[in-house]
């Protein structure tokens, strides 16, 4: 009687789970049946074996079915959704590039009336002057080549009463003429186009997610 | 709907196929987990990101055994958990006595719906196999809960741990070894229960 090797212990093993050829099977029956030592190994074994399939099964604490969210599954985006994106970005480009035009418009129109201005404005000046509202009003020209409304009236102050409109000078008439010019429809245009499509592409992906949680909400959510 | 009617399914995206899976695969997913870790908040972590990453991987599946593969999966999150127990260990796996001694037959692992008799010896049963399980290195603990509490084939296995068929007859006899000598020191405990197992066997 010999201590079993570990190549007899493995041996044994595989003989217990039936995964020896029929060779070895043959022969290492033959070794049981004549040594002691291999047969109590062949026992410990199996008894350990015995014992582990005993192992008391437990219940699962909840289930493990996934949710989308845990499989990583996104609600899918409808083809239209990027497209109207794309378009209401488009349109608020446009818009700001229009509004950018007229306002650049609008600044150099700006500058360039008062120089457009001076030429007449001193015609006129003179003519005020030569009139019968005013002797100052020479004096005054000859100090200020571009005045201003209020340094036109500073200087002509008897001038208040009657004849007042006819007084003020050519930039200011002007000025008041162009602030009544129409804005651009265009801008009306472009930013009522990107709100509309934006709405739009969120309505979409709203009702999108909507449907899609209709389809899975009931069956994940524990 | 048969079950490779269902992987199939889940290979397209279905997750309702899956969770049927899920569902029929639960228990022995748990269980596994349980007696690799010791502990059922960590068994039950581990099996849901084992589905998970089943659920990612399911197109790696190509035939064979799916236990094996989907036990592949369940192996690797047990892994990952005690390789993060290791770095941040936390709270002890057994309870414990205000003393600080570790309960031998605690309540938690009883089954509620054994008599009380059956709950005691069903509770010493599991805690011996658990403490001696747990004495074994990681991979050796794998394979014999694959084997002989899963019930898995040789090959089953070798598919489960990725390791050639000659490495888990030699770990699994090592293991079985291992487990009878640390097993003898219970056994004035359930000797019944040992023997009857023993003699139905042979």
């Amino acid at each position: 009687m010999t201590t079993p090797s570990f190549r007899d212990v493995e041996k044994l093993s595989t003989f217990l789970d039936g995964h020896l050829s029929q060779a070895e099977n043959t022969r290492l029956e033959a070794r049981i049946r004549s040594d002691p030592s291999v047969a109590a190994a062949l026992a410990d074994l199996r008894q350990a074996r015995a014992i582990l399939r005993r192992t008391p099964k437990r219940h699962v604490p909840r289930n493990f079915t996934l949710t989308p969210h845990m499989a990583g599954i996104r609600p899918p985006v409808p083809r239209l959704v990027p497209a109207l994106s794309w378009a209401s970005a488009m349109a608020m480009v446009l818009f700001v590039v229009t509004l950018g035009t007229n306002l650049l418009g609008q600044l150099s129109f700006g500058a360039a009336a008062p120089m457009l201005s001076a030429a007449p404005m001193t015609n006129e000046n003179f003519g005020v002057g030569s009139g019968p509202a005013g002797t100052q009003a020479p004096a005054a020209d000859n100090t200020q080549v571009t005045p201003t409304a209020e340094a036109y009236i500073m200087t002509a102050p008897e001038a208040t009463a009657p004849g007042v409109t006819r007084l003020l000078p050519p930039a200011a008439v002007s000025a008041e003429k162009a602030a009544p010019e129409p804005v651009n429809i265009w801008l009306y245009i472009w930013l009522g186009l990107a709100v509309i499509l934006i709405a739009a592409a969120l309505l979409i992906r709203q009702a999108s997610l909507q449907a899609f949680r209709r389809k899975v909400g009931g069956k994940h959510n524990p | 709907m048969d079950e490779t009617a269902l992987i199939r399914n889940a290979q397209h995206g279905d997750l309702d196929a899956f969770n049927t899976l899920v569902l029929a695969y639960q228990d022995i997913v748990y269980n596994m987990a349980l007696r690799i870790l010791g502990d059922e908040d960590l068994a039950a972590d581990a099996s849901q990101e084992a589905f998970i990453s089943a659920f990612r991987a399911i197109n790696s599946y190509r035939g064979g055994s799916f236990r094996a593969w989907l036990f592949r999966t369940v192996t690797n999150a047990c892994y990952d958990e005690l390789r993060r127990i290791k770095r941040r260990p936390t709270t002890p796996l057994e309870p414990e006595t205000e003393d600080g001694d570790e309960v031998e037959s605690p309540r938690w692992l009883a089954d509620p719906n054994a008599s009380p008799e059956n709950q005691l010896d069903q509770a010493e049963l599991e805690h011996a196999i658990q403490h001696c399980l747990e004495n074994l290195p990681t991979d050796f603990r794998a394979v014999v809960v694959l084997a002989d509490i899963q019930g898995l084939d040789y090959a089953e296995v070798a598919v489960a741990v990725k390791k050639p068929l000659g490495t888990i007859k030699s770990r699994l006899a090592r293991a079985r070894l291992r487990l009878r000598e640390c097993l003898q020191a219970f056994r004035e405990l359930l000797p019944a229960a040992f023997r009857l197992e023993e003699e139905r066997d042979l």
